[in-house]
Order: structure tokens, then C-alpha cells, then sequence
């Protein structure tokens, strides 16, 4: 039977890859989703490019394919234009903490209310498996053969820091609970970070890794100080909510309850507005 | 011919209040009815310096202003020292005679007079719109009411410091120059009745955008595009434009991609640099076929140049904008009317043939201040061809390269893409699929062209004497400079430049004509030779930052013409 949620274009991930749990995550969220009363109409995604994106052409789902590191930005106007779509945008750390780390940064800091997804493999993977911002140090890659000269950074601390409103880490192998974190962040008014930490298994295979060190959070940290000892433990990886706080969205507090798409104007509106400030 | 044309002048330190002088000066001439050009000149920094600005006026249209000056108002000693050379002949220099010693002219103590008050320094550019009022004759009551409806802070110390040195000017130069008021438009709606608008190009363009339909203007801030952001900004509520100011260029560019793809008729300006970080979106628009339309407006190139001065060394780099072959749009006005127009009829054609659009424009244009009749019921309006039916396709292939739009939310799936895709927008590497892209989207780009043919695309003046070819900002100093020196020729005014408009220049073809651009390497002069065939018998530019004096303009024609 065909899969509705996919738009039945060729899978070229390799077999195993952790990219496949988040997809599947993805779709079991926007079937939750629609239970609650946001349909898939009403979803919009945008893609980054490398081996994360390419869920952008799997997944049946509107939006745009955008450049490399800038789904973050083209998000943040499809928002910002019809603030009635929940808008997704999937990066990688390639794309989304190095190329792009600037929007992510600034959408954080204007509490943008859009999904962040990052496929955090720790390694350029579609360009053959160059180190990432978040290598760890000795990483041996085609650019870095000597190993890896910088240290890689954390990620989720730098989002808190920022001023993100939702902050969350999940392994790609556990679907549950990723598809229970993205609907959260998906229904979250703001900014939401989703840091999945997703294996490659071509370029860095860390799936008994991650399974070792994964603690489950149930509830997020009651402070930004707590969230922040959270996100910043080194042996352990806590995946869950870490952070959660209701602040304002960027969208509210520029222009209220105004849809800019909704409330196109007519031509003959648009043009006494126009008259009256000419004439003025 | 010059003596028709009044001109004032006032220099002086950034933070005087020059600028806001010369805009009343401007004001009070165009409140009767006259043309007025006004030009501010100053450097790129917040205090100190040296600015000035220039405004001409006259009953018939003026299109420039002229460095020649009936009254120079200097503020300061370095005003008095570069402007000196300006005072036309029976013109007059009103100085302030605490800092110039011996200065020929009308000295006054503007610094004694202002240190009466509070904040002296900042005052001080009321002498010089109170040194205009009595030169021109109006009684120190008509000078009140002009400072009270000028300016609103401090009001009584204003009207006391301005009477005293009305009273000054008075005294030597009083009623010198009376300026006959001029017939306004027919049905102008007029601010102090029978007045003329007057409106920068940047206005102009941010109105032009807004009568087109325009729902986002997404902008970061670089001179001289900035006021576009800052206008429509200050008339978000009024025009119901929503305005966003990001964290760079690349955002600003990407941003509106987003928003296009929501149906958001959105706009983005720039100046070069900034243009340059826009310019791998630029070529995501032209995959992605996402209306975006840039303001690109020049300033003295390459690097950060000269930020607040003005160059059109832009054109070569707008018309190659964006790596890759897809259709774009180019086009740049000669004056505030139709930047109005062409700001408009830009946003419908992106969004009609779904491709980046840039209006290229210069500082002298965008900053400047002109009295025009903007005419916006005339204004294009954007609209889509939209979807209709089932099965929706966003890069449907169909005969004109143009496929239908839909936005979100939708039962369809919509896909834009910046990779080579397929008509439902999926990504392909299929050799078939991307010959019938590029195809599809050089289809579109000759359905733009064939829509041209239709539109205004090239200005023609004149229909004797030698060829003058020009275009952007300069157009309105060749015009004027014809008219200051008596001067009959035929200007050719390309508005689009890409497509190239070949179509409406064969008559030029191996002809000779004189160009006049503000580029150091000739950039249209080339540009002209290739595309249309013109041979350049003698290429006119400037290029230091500032832009043509009519006068020497009109004396360069000459002298190209013989
Ligand atoms: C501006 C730009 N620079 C470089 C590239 C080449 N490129 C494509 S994907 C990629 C890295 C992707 O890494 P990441 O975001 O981590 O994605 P992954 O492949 O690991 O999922 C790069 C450098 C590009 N497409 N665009
Ligand atoms: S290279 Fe790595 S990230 Fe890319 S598809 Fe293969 S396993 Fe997945
Ligand atoms: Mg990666």
C-alpha cells in the first residue's frame, strides 16, 4: 500500500542510516498532529542541503527545498508571512550549527516560532564525510587527516544561550519518543530546537554510543541554570525535553495578530493608503 | 536657461541641522507651487564633517541641482572655505562671522546669536533657513509660522534665534531674491494649497512597491537603500506593509524566498555589498522561480567604497547577478515618477513570470529630493496566474515556461526547490528532466521578453541634434544640463536592461552617439556597444561620487558634439 505521508521518490540513504528514524519520527508527529487538530495542510517544511535534506523530497509534505545552512531564514519567512502554518525546518550540523549557525542564533534570540531540526551526524556527510562544528577533536576526515584541530561545541548551550524557548535532544533510534518531542515542538508557541543525535553509519557510526549513553528526561529542567547543567554533561547525553519556557514569538510581538497572506489588501484598499500618504 | 533657476546652498557640520535647512527651504519652494531638486551631500559619519546641501528651484521642472548658488548659507569655516566658489555671479555668501574673519559677503555672529540659548550647537542650522527667509523677502511673522510648522522641539528659543538673524540678513540683503510662486498640477492636493509633493526616489520606489501590492519588505541596512527600510518602516500601520529587519543580507534574501512561497508579494534593498551576499538566494530565486525583487542602489564601488556618495559602477554586476542561466529582470529609472512606476510595474512582472527582479538605482536618485506628480492609480498590481483544478504540479511545463501558483495551506503538496527538479519540484538528476527544466525556464524568460515588447522600455527626448545616451539617475542630469546650456539632442534612456530591449534601438545600430554614465570604466558605454551596436563616439564620466553639475555637464556635451 503507498505510504500517503511519502511522496514515493527514490530512498538513496544508506541502509541503517540514523536519517531513517527521524523520518519515520516525522511522520508518526504529523499523524499525531493531525489528531489534535493541525492538519498536514497546514504544515510546511524547508530543507537545508545535505544527507538530512534529502527528507525534504521523501516526505509528502509543502515547503522548500532551500540552500545550504539557510532553511532556518526561509522558514522564518514563510512564518512570518502566514502565521497560521507550523513551519519545519530541517538542517544539519553542517548546515545548521556552520554555514548557517547565524540564523539559528538570531531565530533563537527573536524567539521565531518554527521547529528546528537538526540531524546532527557530527560530520559533513553528503560531501564525503569532512569534520563538522561538532566533530570531536582528532576527528579524521578527507579535509582533516591529520585529525580533527579544533574542538567541537555544544550545541545545545549555545541555543539556550541564545534565548531559545524549547530545547531538546533525542537519539534517532528512539522513534517514540523523537516523534513525541517533535509534536511538542511543533505545538510549542516559538522557537524549538530538536538536536537529534543521528548516526551515519558511513562516516560515524555512533549507534552503540549513543544507545549506551542516553538518559531519559521526563519532565524539562525547572531553570535556564538547570537546563543549562543538562545540556552541558559530558559522559551522559539527558534526551527529552531539556528546556521549556512560554515567552512571546517574534511574529506577536512585531505586528499582533496581523497575517500578512490573509490579509492581502485589494487593490482599491491598497491604493487609497497609498493616495492618502502622497497626498499627505 | 540658469537665470530661471534660483539656487540655495547651505553648509555646515554634520549634527547642524543643514539637511533639515535644506529640507525646509525645499518645503517653503514647493509650497508655492514651484520645481525643486534638492541634493544632500554628506559624509559617511554622525558628527563633525562637512555637509551641505543643495536645492534648486524653478516655475519650470528641474531635474537637478546646480553647484552655482544665489545664496550660500556657511555655517561653519570649512562651509565658507569650499563653498566660496559657489556663489554665482549676483549671487551671495551669508557667513558666520564668529568663525570667519574678514569673510567677503554678509557676515553674521550665528555662533553668538545661538549661544543665547541652549544647545548652541545644535541650533545652529536655523540661521540658515532664517538667512533664506529674509533674502527672499518674507517678513519675520511669515518666519515664525515656518519655523513653528518646521520645527517642533524648543519652539520659542528657534523663533527667537531665527528673528535675529532674519534681522541681520535683513538688513544688507532683504527681499533680494523674490520667487514668484509657479501654477501647481492640475487637481494636486496640495500641502499649504497650490503646493507641489516632493518625494526622494526611495520614497518613491517603497510607494511604488506598496500601490503594486506589496505585503513584506524585508531589509538590512546599507546606504543608500536604507531609507527605503526606514520609509516603509514608518508607514508599517498606515500601508499595512509588514517590515523586517534581520540579522544580514543573507537572511534578509533567504527570508523572502520563504515568504514568497507563502504568497507574500515581498520586496528586498540593498547596496552592493549587501547585494553581494544576496546573491546565491538571487540564483535560488531563479531555481526555485521565487518572485523576489531586489533594490540594489549604488554607491561609489568596489568594496564599502564611498557609502553615502553616488556611482553606477553597479550595472555589470546587477545584470550578472546569480550563478547559473535562468531569467532575470533588470531595469532602472531616471526619475522619482518612474521610480514610482517601475517599482510597481517590477513587482507584478516577478510575480507574473515568477523570477528575481533587480531595480537598479544610484544614491543620486535614491536621496534625492524632487517635487513630482506621482499618478498612483496608474501603478501595476502583482498578481499570480493561479492553480486551478486538481493535481497540482508546482513546475508544471507548460507552453509559456510559466507554471501556476498555490500556496499553503493546501491538500496539494507544494515544493519549491533550489536543487534541479522535477515538475512536482522533486529533486532530479535525470539528463531528460533537466534539459526540460532549463528549457521550461528559458521559455519563461522569452515570454518575459515577448511581455516587454509591450511595455515602455526605452525613454526618448528630443529629435534633433546629436545622440546622447544615458540611463538611471544621470538621465535627469543630461536632461538638465540640455536645458542649462541651450543644448538640442536626442537622449536614449534604456529603463530595462535585461532583457536588453534590442528590439526599440535598431535605429541606433552603427550609429554614433555620445554617452554620459557615472562609472570610472565606461560600464554602459561597453554594455551599449554590444548589445545594441551603438558606437560610442565619446564617452562622458564621473566618478567621483558626486554627480554631474548641469553646467559642466552641458559644456562636456558641447564639447563632445563639435
Ligand atoms: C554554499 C554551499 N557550500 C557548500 C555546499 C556543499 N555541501 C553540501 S552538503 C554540505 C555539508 C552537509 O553537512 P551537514 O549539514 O552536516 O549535512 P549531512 O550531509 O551531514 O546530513 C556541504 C558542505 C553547498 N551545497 N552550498
Ligand atoms: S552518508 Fe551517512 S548520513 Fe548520509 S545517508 Fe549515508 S549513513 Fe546517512
Ligand atoms: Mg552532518
Amino acid at each position: 500500500m503507498r505510504d500517503e505521508l511519502l511522496t514515493g521518490a527514490e530512498n538513496t540513504w544508506c541502509p541503517g542510516c540514523g536519517n531513517f528514524g527521524i523520518l519515520n519520527a516525522v511522520k508518526r508527529a504529523v499523524s499525531a498532529l493531525e489528531e489534535r487538530g493541525i492538519g498536514r495542510d497546514r504544515l510546511f517544511m524547508t530543507a537545508c542541503i545535505g544527507c538530512h535534506a534529502k527528507i525534504f523530497d521523501y516526505l509528502s509534505l509543502s515547503g522548500v527545498y532551500a540552500l545550504h545552512g539557510r532553511s532556518v531564514s526561509v522558514a522564518q519567512g514563510v512564518k512570518l508571512a502566514n502565521p497560521d502554518l507550523k513551519v519545519l525546518a530541517f538542517t544539519g550540523d553542517g548546515a545548521g550549527y556552520g554555514e548557517g549557525i547565524a540564523h539559528l542564533l538570531f531565530a533563537a534570540k527573536r524567539n521565531a516560532d518554527i521547529t528546528v531540526i537538526v540531524h546532527d551526524n557530527g560530520v559533513y556527510a553528503l560531501t564525503t564525510g569532512q569534520r563538522s562544528p561538532t566533530s570531536a577533536a582528532g576527528f579524521e576526515g578527507p579535509s582533516t587527516p591529520q585529525g580533527n584541530e579544533e574542538d567541537p561545541f555544544n550545541p545545545l548551550v549555545l541555543m539556550l544561550a541564545a534565548g531559545a524557548t524549547f530545547v531538546a535532544r533525542e537519539f534517532s533510534a528512539r522513534i517514540d519518543e523523537l516523534s513525541g518531542i517533535i509534536s511538542a515542538a511543533v505545538e510549542h508557541d516559538g522557537f524549538s530546537l530538536v538536536e537529534v543525535l543521528q548516526p551515519s553509519v558511513t562516516y560515524s557510526n555512533t549507534y552503540e554510543e549513543y544507545g549506551a549513553a542516553v538518559d531519559t528526561v521526563r519532565e524539562p529542567a525547572a531553570t535556564l541554570d538547570d537546563a543549562l547543567k543538562l545540556a552541558r554533561q559530558k559522559e551522559r547525553l539527558p534526551s527529552g525535553i531539556l528546556y521549556r519556557v512560554e515567552r512571546p514569538s517574534h511574529g506577536t510581538r512585531l505586528y499582533g495578530d496581523r497575517n500578512p497572506v490573509a490579509g492581502h489588501p485589494s487593490r482599491d484598499k491598497r491604493l487609497e493608503r497609498v493616495n492618502a500618504l502622497v497626498s499627505s | 536657461m540658469k537665470a530661471e533657476v534660483f539656487t540655495y546652498l547651505v553648509g555646515g557640520k554634520a549634527g547642524e541641522g543643514v539637511k533639515k535647512a535644506g529640507t525646509i527651504a525645499a518645503n517653503m519652494f514647493s509650497s508655492t507651487g514651484r520645481h525643486v531638486f534638492q541634493m544632500d551631500d554628506y559624509p559617511s559619519l554622525i558628527r563633525g564633517g562637512h555637509n551641505f546641501t543643495v536645492v534648486s528651484t524653478s516655475t519650470r521642472e528641474v531635474l537637478s541641482h546646480y553647484m552655482g548658488a544665489d545664496l550660500v548659507v556657511a555655517l561653519d569655516e570649512r562651509s565658507y572655505g569650499i563653498h566660496r566658489s559657489h556663489v554665482a555671479d549676483g549671487g551671495v555668501m551669508v557667513y558666520n562671522s564668529d568663525v570667519v574673519k574678514d569673510g567677503e559677503g554678509v557676515g553674521v555672529p550665528m555662533t553668538t546669536e545661538a549661544a543665547k540659548y541652549p544647545d548652541a550647537g545644535l541650533r545652529i542650522g536655523v540661521s540658515g533657513v532664517a538667512a533664506l527667509s529674509a533674502a527672499i523677502g518674507q517678513s519675520p511673522a511669515e518666519l515664525a509660522s515656518l519655523i513653528e510648522r518646521e520645527y517642533k522641539r524648543d519652539l520659542e528659543n528657534n523663533i527667537a534665534f531665527a528673528g535675529a538673524i532674519h534681522e541681520h540678513v535683513r538688513r544688507s540683503v532683504g527681499g533680494r531674491f523674490p520667487l514668484t510662486p509657479s501654477a501647481a498640477p492640475p487637481g494636486a492636493t496640495a500641502p499649504g494649497n497650490g503646493g507641489r509633493h516632493m518625494f526622494t526616489g526611495n520614497q518613491a520606489i517603497a510607494l511604488g512597491a506598496a500601490a503594486a501590492g506589496l505585503d513584506m519588505y524585508v531589509g538590512y541596512p546599507m546606504t543608500p537603500a536604507s531609507t527605503v527600510l526606514h520609509y516603509l518602516a514608518a508607514h508599517e500601520v498606515d500601508l499595512g506593509v509588514t517590515v523586517v529587519h534581520p540579522e544580514s543580507e543573507i537572511a534578509v534574501a533567504n527570508m523572502a524566498i520563504g515568504a514568497a512561497a507563502a504568497g507574500a508579494r515581498v520586496m528586498v534593498g540593498t547596496s552592493g555589498g549587501g547585494f553581494a551576499l544576496m546573491e546565491e538566494a538571487f540564483s535560488f530565486a531563479g531555481m526555485a522561480e521565487a518572485p523576489l525583487l531586489c533594490v540594489l542602489s549604488s554607491r561609489p564601488g568596489p568594496s564599502t567604497g564611498v557609502p553615502t556618495y553616488t556611482e553606477q559602477a553597479d550595472l555589470r554586476f546587477a545584470l550578472n547577478q546569480g550563478h547559473g542561466d535562468f531569467p532575470r529582470l533588470v531595469a532602472s529609472p531616471g526619475t522619482v515618477q518612474e521610480a514610482f512606476t517601475l517599482a510597481a510595474e517590477m513587482l507584478a512582472m516577478v510575480w507574473t513570470y515568477q523570477t528575481p527582479g533587480i531595480l537598479l538605482t544610484e544614491k543620486h536618485l535614491s536621496e534625492s529630493r524632487v517635487t513630482a506628480d506621482i499618478d498612483v492609480g496608474s501603478a501595476a498590481w502583482a498578481e499570480p496566474v493561479p492553480h486551478k483544478g486538481e493535481g497540482y504540479h508546482r513546475y508544471r511545463d507548460t507552453d509559456d515556461g510559466v507554471s501556476p501558483l498555490l500556496f499553503p495551506p493546501s491538500a496539494e503538496s507544494i515544493k519549491w526547490s533550489s536543487y534541479e527538479h522535477d515538475e512536482a519540484g522533486i529533486t532530479t538528476e535525470e539528463s531528460d528532466t533537466i534539459v526540460a527544466m532549463h528549457d521550461k525556464r528559458d521559455r519563461k524568460g522569452a515570454s518575459l521578453k515577448q511581455h516587454l515588447r509591450g511595455v515602455r522600455t526605452v525613454n526618448r527626448f528630443g529629435d534633433d541634434g546629436p545622440v546622447i545616451l544615458t540611463y538611471g539617475s544621470t538621465t535627469m542630469s543630461v536632461m538638465e544640463a540640455l536645458s542649462a546650456g541651450g543644448i538640442g539632442a536626442r537622449v536614449v534612456q534604456p529603463v530595462y536592461l535585461e532583457p536588453f530591449p534590442v528590439w526599440e534601438l535598431e535605429d541606433l545600430r552603427d550609429e554614433s552617439a555620445i554617452v554620459v554614465e557615472q562609472s570610472s570604466t565606461g560600464q554602459f558605454a561597453t554594455l551599449m556597444a554590444e548589445r545594441a551596436g551603438v558606437r560610442p563616439s565619446s564617452v562622458i564620466t564621473r566618478y567621483d561620487g558626486r554627480p554631474f553639475e548641469p553646467r559642466e555637464l552641458a559644456e562636456a556635451i558641447g564639447g563632445a558634439a563639435t
